[in-house]
């Protein structure tokens, strides 16, 4: 029996580990994106983010002063400067393109016409001349340099400053709380009929809402648009609130339903023999019992909702009363896109409500997996 | 909370108020623009005060702030109430709107593929013989511009249906002017030069070109620009609206032969930065940063006039990056070809504000308030040419209003199935290995399944 039970722990073993590390594998992506969304452009376009906790080397090239900027010292001319800005470390420095790390810092190289140009460690240039400098843009000096690992907020900064973001969220949040009421509110009467009234062609309209759940929404954009035209809804916060609920309701219908079938049949026909109505059995005993199944449903539509950019666009509208934060959020990548710092900020800033709405409804989803399970509770 | 949210919707709305129409420069201080242009229209349209309408195009962001800057003195001269929203998925959109029958008032179309389409179906509004001549008569290459811009109605009559403004240069060659003269490059001046660089610059152990095909679903697109420039420069421009129609087939030796042209480039390990498989992987937008690398990765780089804000930080245009006009070949047989790109403007209800926004379009001041900030590019020859915000405007707006001949990116004018399919994807093929056969046989394969 010992061993049984050594080979069981260390099973468990092998099982906690390899949840960790899939977890720890899952989770990668998205510390990638947070670390992202604290680095610039050029830093993206140049490294990984894995790169960006250790100094990096880099090259770049700056400009010297031109005549306006030369003084005269002895006779000489002389343009002095530094290359180099914040905490960098100078590695080397040369004075043509294919050949950027050429010299080491202190050495002082002949350009042409007699200019001598010295770059100090300190990353001060120092270029001489016997005769008037006469150019019309600064010679480049190429530097190679050791940059420590550096992060910033300015990501954040522009987006949550963003124009229009505090009118996009309130617009956000008409949109996605009746959104996400109004399904539940409906489908909890029709799971409830679905699963425990009696009537003909029960089964075959239970078939046919699970049908609906294959239907790609895309497809109905138009003729739904096209109805809510006719109809005279046009655009506007009561189209997109039907359209979403439409949207919405094969699942939720699908979830409750086989949810609800799953109570015990004896509470529902005891209730009956006391005489309760159906209403009253729904609203007393169905309800309650099913708090977790609407919770988790609930935690579904409203993150669908809350990310949705396609139903908003095409059935509030793109003017700026009517933007909701997607796509404000999109704007902001500009007409060609490619901005990766702006996306990964983004998707942090978007997340925080969903994230709130979900740690605070997630007791209920544990509630419900759990339901059942323990007898005589 | 309540009085948080309130406090954040109050502010949302002075926001929104104050976005409006402010006069990014005050009427009659700058002479470059024609100002009496503008007061003669608002004598003429001065009457629509409380008129609203909708436009609806794919600008959004910096482009989108530029072309509401337009609007307020479109604003400003009517006194109607212009609201444009930008979508980047704008292709859907409008088909979705007009379809369900809640379309803009105007919308700005950047292809004119899809204009076509909506023309056909009846969305379109005709914008009559007047406008058509008039852009003939006043638009550099006029007649390219009124073509492409007129399309077969519902009524299956061909008319004119959008107004091009806008435009985009795309035959061109960036570089760093400095490495150039380190290496003691010339800016080529003929087609045969320009491969004749590219051959030396690989002798010397440098890799010549930059070039980047990602650009997430529409990965292709850039090698479809190079390839609709190469048919320009080997061929007439009539093989090149021919191809566009498919009286050209796709697998036309012609065509094909434009394609492996292209592959000299993109396929020779020695001439592309990464070789053909960092081709395809290199995202575009930061395909042109390899110019700015030291030591360089690449020394020139084809792409369109937008690049240069995909450009790293600080880089200064004129002094660290230039360009040149992808040149034509030596013997003049071709000419001086140019393609571009453009954005039409099309009407799509009976707005009376609408109609006057298309006039608008035809007062020069419209294009000279645009041209003295940035990022535009006009074909109207009725400008002042000194309204260019900066010289590189200025230049490419010269190799735009000298063009013997102005084409439209092929890849716009052909069916989406094409144009923004399988072209795009048998570019990617190609440079993956395939011949230049296989993939112009499959497209027009695939062509074919259209008709």
């Amino acid at each position: 029996m010992e061993g049984m039970a050594g080979q069981k722990s260390s099973l468990t073993w092998v099982v906690n580990i390899s949840a960790f590390l899939l977890v720890l594998l899952w989770t990668i992506p998205t510390l990638g994106l947070f670390v992202s969304s604290f680095r610039d452009r050029d830093q993206i376009a140049a490294s990984g983010w894995w790169q960006s906790f250790s100094a990096a080397e880099a090259t770049g090239f700056v400009r010297t002063g031109t005549d306006a900027d030369a003084v005269q010292v002895d006779g000489r001319y002389v343009i002095e400067g530094t290359v180099l800005e914040g905490e960098q470390d100078l590695v080397g420095w040369g004075i043509r393109a294919r050949e950027p790390a050429a010299f080491a810092p202190g050495e002082m190289t002949e350009i042409e016409d007699g200019w001598q140009l010295t770059v100090n460690e300190d990353g001060s240039y120092r270029l001489v001349s016997d005769a008037p400098f006469e150019m019309r843009r600064g010679e480049r000096i190429f530097t190679t340099t050791t940059v420590p690992p550096k992060f910033t907020t300015g990501n954040y900064q522009r987006v949550l400053t963003a124009e229009g973001l505090g009118r996009a969220f309130m617009n956000t949040l008409t949109v996605t709380i009746p959104a996400t009421v109004i399904p539940i509110l409906i489908a909890a009467f029709a799971a409830y009929a679905l699963a425990w009234m009696e009537f003909p062609g029960r089964a075959l309209l239970t078939a046919a809402v699970v049908g609906l759940l294959v239907v790609p929404l895309q497809v109905a954009l138009i003729p739904l648009l096209r109805l809510h035209n006719e109809l005279g809804i046009g655009k506007g916060y009561l189209g997109i609130w039907l359209a979403h609920t439409g949207f919405g309701l094969p699942l939720a219908i699908y979830l409750l339903r086989n949810y609800m079938v799953g109570l015990p049949r004896e509470v529902i026909e005891s209730a009956r023999v006391d005489g309760a109505t159906e209403f009253q059995i729904f609203r007393r005993i169905i309800l309650p019992l099913s708090f977790p199944a609407l919770a988790s449903f609930a935690i579904f539509q409203f993150l669908w909702v809350w990310n949705d950019l396609l139903v908003a666009t095409v059935f509030l509208g793109n003017t700026r009363e009517q933007l909701v934060m997607t796509g404000v959020l999109r704007e902001l990548m500009g007409s060609k896109g490619g901005e990766w710092e702006i996306l990964a900020t983004s998707a942090f800033i978007s997340i925080a409500v969903p994230l709130i709405v979900f740690f605070a409804m997630q007791k209920y989803l544990v509630r419900g997996l759990l339901a059942g399970s323990v007898k005589g509770g | 909370m309540k009085q948080a949210m309130l406090a954040t919707a109050a502010a949302a709305a002075l926001l929104a108020g104050s976005a409006q129409a402010e006069l990014v420069i005050e009427p009659g201080s700058d002479d470059r623009i024609n100002w009496q242009s503008l007061e003669d229209f608002k004598a003429a349209h001065g009457d629509l005060a409380g008129q609203e309408f909708t436009v609806l195009g794919p600008w959004l962001g910096p482009d989108q702030e530029l072309f509401t800057s337009v609007i307020a003195y479109f604003e400003e001269a009517t006194g109607a109430t212009v609201n444009y929203s930008g979508s980047d998925s704008f292709e859907q959109q409008i088909v979705i709107d007009s379809e369900a029958g809640s379309p803009p008032d105007v919308a700005i179309f950047p292809q004119p593929g899809l204009a076509a389409d909506l023309a056909r179906k009846g969305h379109l509004k005709p914008l009559g013989e007047e406008t058509a001549a008039w852009l003939a008569e006043n638009y550099a290459a006029g007649e390219s511009w009124a073509a492409l811009s007129s399309y077969a109605g519902a009524d299956g009559q061909t008319q004119l249906f959008a107004f091009p403004y806008k435009a985009d240069l795309k035959s061109l060659v960036w570089y760093v002017p400095e490495n150039f003269e380190d290496a003691g490059y010339e800016v080529p001046e003929t087609y045969e030069d320009l491969k004749a660089l590219t051959e030396q610059i690989a002798a010397d152990g440098e890799t010549p070109w930059c070039i980047g095909l990602g650009s997430g679903g529409a990965t292709g697109w850039p090698a479809t620009d190079w390839v609709e420039d190469l048919v320009l420069r080997l061929h007439s421009p009539e093989d090149y609206d021919a191809w566009a129609t498919n009286d050209l087939p796709f697998n036309d030796p012609k065509i094909v032969a434009a394609i492996e042209e292209f592959g000299w480039y993109a396929k020779n390990p020695d001439f592309a930065a990464g070789g053909p498989g960092a081709v395809s992987a290199t995202d575009f937008r930061d395909s042109p940063k390899g110019l700015f690398d030291s030591p360089p990765a690449c020394y020139m780089h084809r792409q369109a006039s937008f690049i240069p804000s995909f450009f790293p930080d600080g880089v200064v245009m004129g002094e660290d990056a230039d360009f040149f006009y992808f040149p034509a070949p030596a013997d003049g047989s071709k000419g001086q070809p140019v393609m571009g790109s453009g954005t039409l403007f099309a009407v799509l209800s009976d707005n009376p504000g609408a109609r006057a926004f298309i006039e608008f379009l035809k007062v020069p001041a419209a294009h000279e308030i645009w041209m003295t900030q940035t990022g535009f590019l006009t074909a109207y020859t009725g400008v002042n040419a000194e309204a260019y915000g900066d010289p590189t405007l200025a230049k490419m707006g010269e190799i735009l209003t000298n063009a013997t001949t102005f084409r439209f990116d092929g890849s716009d004018l052909m069916p989406g199935a094409i144009g923004a399919g399988a072209f795009w994807t048998g570019m990617v093929d190609f440079v993956g290995g395939k011949s230049a056969q296989e993939v112009a046989d499959a497209i027009q394969q695939t062509w074919a399944t259209l008709n």
